[in-house]
Formats: structure tokens, sequence, C-alpha cells
């Protein structure tokens, strides 16, 4: 009886482990790897579909190891552009543009004005890490107005936008470098300060080649690319291609 | 007025703990069945038990008095006290430990203890009785008004007890502090104490020297603590003035205690004589019957005859030639039979 | 039957030990000694090195400073209320770190419980080397205060009892008694607590950012690299189980007079000797 019991143990086990890999006639639910910034926007575009937003170089990294995405979005071409090289992705097309502002929390209570007071004694600075796509569009358009020095008064690199956002809205830090559109979806709490130059600020949209939703990923992408989807970027802040 | 005053009332699990005692430049054995509160009392003297009222006064000095609000902390009492396993820190050496209260008269008490040589040792490597002698150096370090003592033997085996007990005997004859021993072997508050306190269940139920406690118990307890033979059985006076007493066999024997109702009788086995026939004294009790048992004490050996024990020397057993079932005759005075109530 | 449960117990502990063991060993060899020796040496992880090791040292002074006193206190004191507070004590232990570092906002952010009062007086905690300090005690201290209070607890009453019939003032029977034979168990919790700061990740990041060689430790580091210089992050990683490694030795390897049994009764042999 014992014997049984232990057989039946392992049958479960062995069930368990072997039940992810058969095909099925059934189609999964799609999975959209998108960056942060693309969270409010995206989610009212398509509210079915399973989403896994952060910075664009982490998902980059995630889908190189395996992860099972369907769609990659980015806030730049640079990771697009390696995966594809790197035969992750399909030929990636550009359905978006943004622009980086400074944003401060409702009450301004370091009183910023510009981009110059950022680098005022005290004043406390958040921006993107180097390499998620935010941090290195902020620390281009620093050098190219030739305000690097606001880089002295960093006292966080986030991993992602949201991260720089979150942490301006609480105002444990008196501003940070976001994309307008992140200003938009915030509201009220945050005040956008324009910048005296921009950098060219695209976001490609690639279908993974190891995807085994493809057609559903076509969708995904058409609907992004299409009347819909650029309605709802624009009434977001997006620019438009 | 006494070196060492104590009154206290405190409840305790299932009885409360009343008594007043004074210890004045000697020993006080506290004896009675554990979980009287005997320890109890040594520690609120020490003052690591509060009790609920009190006064404890010792060498002029007032430690407790909770009518007046007063409580001096432990560390501020002149005390010594011996824990009965002795509590010697295990992480410092004996020298270590013994001058742990005072480094001045460390040497000397080592000297005195006869434990110099233990210096460096720690205490996991010692003896029973060496660890015993640490625990009395350390305590006399700071010259206590009070020596407390619980339960100083029972940590050692049966061989080391007696030389110990001879030895502390001695120490203490010499210090002549008022001390405070804890114990619930009568024989070693015999040798170690002039004066003795029975403690049963919180209370003290009799006071005396050591003889006094055995010539008359108080009570059944008393007697079978001091080591006593006891025949339960019912007493009436008689026309003669000695008092009858049936036993539960039937048997009557004769005491010239007088009490009336149920009464145990004590017979101390040392004032039983064995022989094979009844003498023919009338002023004798007579208990006749098989020996159940002979077990050699020293030379000395004990005698168990139907309910009694008695102890006789063994060159009398040699040259009785008694074997065990033999039948022989037990007979104690009457005089020598003290009756206690029962309840 | 029976050769088959030891046989059960065998494969079940190599199971067990393979888990543990391999991602570890991954770590030294995934990369080879040349790549992990030039990226150990990278100015990000020695940054990174540099304020795990600061942050954490200063943390765990705080953690032992006040973290002793206080467990005995609780493990000696017996009043109404105890058991909730030393409940209260410990429930850092079981909160997911993301909590953590939400709570800390809620107290020390810039419109936070304090944090108001704070900035008032040109004060800011968050996002700052002192916040890496506060997060780490937050999550460690339960870590050692548990453990420092059932090595206190496990000393020999009577001997805290013999101190202070001996003169010793509460504070004396502590330094003298309690806390050399508390010591082994309060190693231990020490060690315990020290990994737990070190590997300290969610309260960090949420509550002080993350910039190299202020307040960005070894895993919000490893996290940080990980998509721009994977060589780094893994080097990173090898270097914190060194770190762990070394501390478990130390506290295993502490000197045995620190190890004893508090129980004042050691029975030996029968007496034998003088």
């Amino acid at each position: 009886m014992r014997r049984l019991g232990w057989l039946f143990a392992a049958a479960l086990i062995v069930a368990s482990c072997g039940g992810g890999d058969a095909p099925s006639d059934e189609p999964e639910a799609l999975t959209v790897f998108a960056a942060a910034s693309l969270t409010e926007v995206f989610q009212e575009l398509a509210p079915n579909v399973t989403f896994n937003f952060a910075g664009s170089d982490e998902l980059a990294t995630q889908i190189r190891e395996g992860a099972s995405a369907d769609v990659y979005a980015a806030a730049g071409p640079r990771y697009p552009e390696e995966l594809a090289a790197q035969g992750f992705l399909e030929a990636p097309q550009v359905f978006a543009t943004n622009r980086l502002v400074v944003v401060v929390p409702a009450d301004n209570p370091a009183g910023i004005e510009s981009v110059d007071d950022l680098a005022a004694d005290g004043v406390r600075v958040v921006i993107g890490a180097e390499g998620v796509p935010v941090g290195d569009y902020t620390r281009s358009v620093l050098e190219t107005t030739g305000a690097e020095d606001v880089l002295d008064n960093v006292v966080s690199n986030e991993e992602d936008v949201k991260g720089v956002a979150g942490k301006v809205v609480s105002g444990d830090a008196d501003a940070g470098f976001v994309y307008i559109t992140d200003a938009t979806a915030a509201g009220d709490d945050l005040r956008a300060i324009e910048l005296p130059a921009q950098p060219l600020i695209e976001y490609p949209i690639g279908i993974v080649t190891a995807s085994e939703n493809y057609h559903a990923a076509e969708g995904f992408v058409e609907l992004v690319l299409g009347e819909e989807g650029r309605q709802a970027l624009r009434a977001a802040g997006f620019g438009l291609p | 007025m006494d070196p060492l005053h104590v009154s206290l009332a405190h409840p305790l699990r299932s009885f409360r703990l009343e008594l007043e005692l004074d210890v004045g430049r000697g020993t006080l054995a506290l004896v009675g069945p554990s979980g009287a509160g005997k320890t109890s009392v040594l520690r609120a003297i020490a003052g690591l038990l509060r009790p609920e009222r009190g006064r404890i006064a010792a060498d002029g000095e007032v430690w407790l008095d909770t009518a007046a609000g007063i409580f001096v902390r432990p560390e501020r009492r002149s005390v010594g006290l011996v824990f009965q396993e002795y509590a010697l820190f295990p992480h410092m050496t004996v020298a270590e430990n013994v001058a742990y209260a005072g480094r001045e008269r460390a040497d000397e008490l080592l000297e005195l203890l006869g434990i110099a040589g233990l210096g460096d040792a720690r205490p996991g490597e010692l003896s029973g009785g060496e660890r015993q002698r640490v625990a009395l150096a350390r305590a006399l370090v700071r010259e206590p008004a009070v020596l407390l003592l619980d339960e100083p033997l029972a940590a050692l085996d049966a061989h080391t007890r007696a030389r110990v007990r001879a030895e502390l005997e001695d120490l203490l004859g010499r210090l002549r502090l008022p001390t405070l021993l804890v114990t619930h072997d009568f024989q070693d508050a015999a040798a170690l104490a002039e004066r003795v306190g029975v403690v049963v269940e919180g209370r003290i139920v009799q006071t005396g020297s050591p003889a006094e406690l055995v010539a008359s118990p108080a009570s059944p307890f008393v007697a079978d603590f001091t080591g006593g033979n006891l025949l339960r059985g019912t007493a009436r006076p008689t026309a003669s003035g000695l008092t009858e007493v049936t036993l539960a066999d039937g048997s009557r024997i004769f005491s010239t205690d007088l009490l009336e109702g149920h009464v145990g009788a004590v017979v101390y086995p040392w004032e039983v004589a064995v022989a094979r026939q009844a003498p023919t004294d009338s002023a004798q009790n007579h208990v006749t019957g098989p020996i159940a048992g002979l077990v050699p004490v020293a030379n000395r050996v004990r005698i168990r005859i139907g309910p009694l024990t008695a102890e006789i020397t063994a060159a009398s057993v040699e040259r009785l030639g008694l074997r065990p079932g033999e039948p022989v005759v037990a007979s104690f005075k009457a005089t020598g039979t003290r009756l206690v109530p029962l309840a | 039957m029976r050769r088959a449960f030891e046989l059960g117990l065998a494969v079940a502990t190599g199971l067990a030990l393979a888990f543990l063991l391999l991602p570890m060993l991954a770590l030294f060899l995934r990369i080879s000694p040349a790549e992990l020796l030039d990226a150990l040496t990278s100015e990000v992880a020695l940054d990174a090195l540099w304020v795990s090791l600061k942050t954490g040292l200063i943390a765990h002074a705080f953690v032992l400073l006040v973290g002793t006193p206080a467990a005995y206190f609780l493990a000696t004191k017996r009043f109404r209320g105890r058991g909730v507070l030393v409940t209260l004590v410990e429930l850092p232990l079981v909160l997911p770190p993301a909590v953590a570092g939400i709570a800390l906002l809620a107290l020390f952010g810039r419109r936070g419980l304090l944090g108001e009062t704070l900035d008032a007086f040109g004060i800011q905690i968050p996002l700052t080397q002192a916040a890496v300090v506060l997060a780490v005690v937050f999550v460690a201290a339960p870590f050692y205060i548990r453990q420092a209070i059932a090595s206190f607890e496990g000393v020999d009453p009577a001997l805290i009892d013999a101190s202070r019939t001996l003169g010793a003032s509460p504070a004396r029977t502590f330094r003298r008694v309690a806390l050399p034979l508390a010591s082994s168990g309060l190693g231990a919790g020490s060690a315990l607590a020290w990994a737990r700061g070190t590997g300290e990740f969610g309260a960090t990041i949420m509550f002080a950012g993350s910039l190299q060689g202020v307040t960005q430790t070894m895993p919000l580091a490893i996290y940080a690299q990980l998509d721009l210089d994977p060589d780094v992050a893994i080097a990173i990683g090898a270097l914190l189980v060194l770190v762990s490694l070394t501390v478990l030795l130390a506290v295993k390897l502490l000197p045995s007079w620190t190890r004893f049994t508090s129980a004042s009764l050691i029975r030996s042999a029968p007496s034998g000797s003088s």
C-alpha cells in the first residue's frame, strides 16, 4: 500500500515537470516586454495583454537569457539593434518618439526653474543609471548643454524611469530627469521644466524571434503602429514618427 | 540583639511561608522536606527574594523592613551565600572566582580553605569537595556578617560527604559567624549546627538543639526526620500511671509519656536492644519477630525486625550469631518510648 | 525497506548540497580567473566593496551597542507585555524588504512622520549613506536581538544571583558574568545579522537609492551591473560569497573559552584527589 503512495507522488512530480513543454492548440496569453515609460499608455491600449515593464536594458538581458517574451518595445534603438544583430529580435520599427524633461515635486522645495539651478549646492537630483535609456539620454543632454556639473548633485541612479519619477513625487529628490510622458502620467504631482536641447529619442518595437505566439504578436505590433495606437500615444504625450 | 533577625511572610506555590528566627554567633540549621520553603528563607536574607512582608536585620543594619519601605539590594548586603550547586563561574579560574568580591583577602582564604594550589584551575576540573571549598572561600572574601549555606553537602557523593562535613564543622567553629544552614539531612544538621529549626510547609514546627529534637520530637515528622522509628497506635492511660498504646497488629507497648488517642510511639534505633529471648525486666517493651534484614553501617548494624529498626554494634551481631530469618526479640524501655500526637 | 530509506536520505542530502553549493561555485567558474580578477579590481566593484564595508560596520556597531543591552533587558526582566514586546522586536525578521523600505520612507521621507521635522533642521535622510546604515540596522537588528535574547536566557540564573550576593551591581554582573557566558551565542547572532545586513537590497534601493561610491552597496552594484557588464556583476557576487564565508569561519573559530556551557553544574568524576 505504501509503495503505491510513493509511485503516485513520483508520477505527480513528473507530470508537473513535463506539462510546460507540450505544444497546445489553445492561443497562449501574449507577453510584451516594454520600457517603463510605456507603462500607462500600453496598459490602456491593450488591457488584456501581459506586460513586463522595466528598464530597456534589463528587458534586453532577460530576452537574451531566454525569457518568454513575444514583443519587445524599448525607449531607445541601442538594445533592439543589439538583439536584432544577435538574432533575438526581428527587424524593429520606430513607433513613437519622446522628450526628456526635468521634473520637480509639485511644491518645488528647491526652487528649480531651469537646468542651471540643478547645479546649485545641496540640490538633490535623481537620474537613470548608465545603460538605462533615460540615463544615457540624460547624460547626453547634460554633455551637449555643458551642464555636466549637475552630475555632481546626483544622489541616485535608478534602474528605470519610474524609479526616478517616484523619488521626485515623494519629495525625497529635488529634481529628476524623466520623459514628458512620465510627467504627464504623474499629473499634478510633478511639474515639468523644458530642456534647452533634446537628444533624439526614438522608441522601436519588434517581435521576439523565439515567440510562440507569432500571430498575436503581429497583431499587437500592428495595433501600436495603427491609428488606435497612434492616438493613444499622442494623448499620452509621445511624439509620432 | 542577636546578630541576625529574620521575620517574614511570603506566598509560595501551595502554601504561605511565615516564620521568624534569630541567629547568634553560631550555626542554626533549617531542616525539613524539600519544597518547605527553606531555600526561600536564604534567598530572602540575601535579597534575591523580596518577601511580601517582613523584617530582616543583621549586624545592626536593617536590610528589609516592608513596613518602613526599606529594601537593601543584594550587592549591598553583607552576606556570603553558598549555593546548592555552588554556582562557580565556569569562565574564570579558581583564583578569579574567589577574588570576585575583592582581591584583598583572596589569598588568605585560599590558604584557609586549603585550596591555595588550585588557583589556576577551572571549576570544571575540580572534584565536588574542591568546588565546595572554592564556593566557601569565595563567599567569605568579603567578611560577611552572615553566612548562608544551601544544602552544602547535597552535591557530594557519599564517600566525600563525611570528610567534607567534618572539615566544614571545623571551619564553622573557627569562623563563629552567624550561620544559617539549610539541609534535608538531620545527621548533617546535628553535626554542623548548635540549633535546629524544622520547617514544614512554610512554618517552623520545632526549634531546639539536635539532642532536644531527638529527645522530644514535637511531631511525627520531626521524629521520622531525626531517624526514629514510628509505631502507630491508640493510647489510653492505665491505673499504673503508664500509657498503654495498642498497635495496629494488636500488640501493646507502654510509655511514660501521657497522651491519649491516635499517637505515634517514637523509638530510636540505638535505644533498641536485640536478644534471642525476651528479658525478664517488666519495664521493657517487646517486639518479637524474624530478622527481616541486616545492613552494616560503618561498625554498627541496622536490623529490621517487623516495624522496628534497631541499631547495635557489629560485635554484638557476631556474638549473638544473628542471621536473617531468625526469630529475635527487640526490647526498648517505656521511658525511652516517646509519644507524639497523630493527626 | 530500511536500505531504501537510508538511500533516500543520502539522495536528499546530495540534492540539497548540490542545489546550495553549485550556484555559488558557478560564480567562480563562469568566467576565467583573469577576467574575474580584472572585474574585481574595477572601480565599480571596489566602490561597492567600500560602501558595503563602511555602512555594514557602522550599522553593525549600532546593532551590537544598542541591541545587546536591549536583549539583556528582555531576557532577564519579567514584566507584563514582555512577550508582545519581544514579538514586535522580531517583526522585521518576517517583513519583506520592500515593506521595510517603504516603512522607512514613511518615517524618514521628506513627507514622512519624522521627515518633516528633520527637513526643517536641514537634515535629509533618504538617498544618503546614512539611509543605507538605517536600512541595514532595521533588517539586521532583529536577527541579532533574537539570538542575543536566547543566549542571555541560557545563562544559569544561579550565576547571576551569585554575582549579586558577592557585591556586584547589576551592571558589573552583566559585564563580568552574563556577557562572557553568552558570548558565543552573541557571536553567532552577530554573524547572522552581518550576513543579512550585507545582503540587504530591497529596503536599501527604495530608501537610500543607488549611487556608486555613496549608497551603492555590493548587492545594488550587482543589480546595476547585470545589464551593463555581467562580468563585474559576477565578480561582485563572488566577492560577496567570500566575505560571507570569512565571517562564518571567523565565528566558528572563536576561541574556545567563549564557548562555555553556561550552567554552573558540571558534574565531574567522584572525588579522588585532594
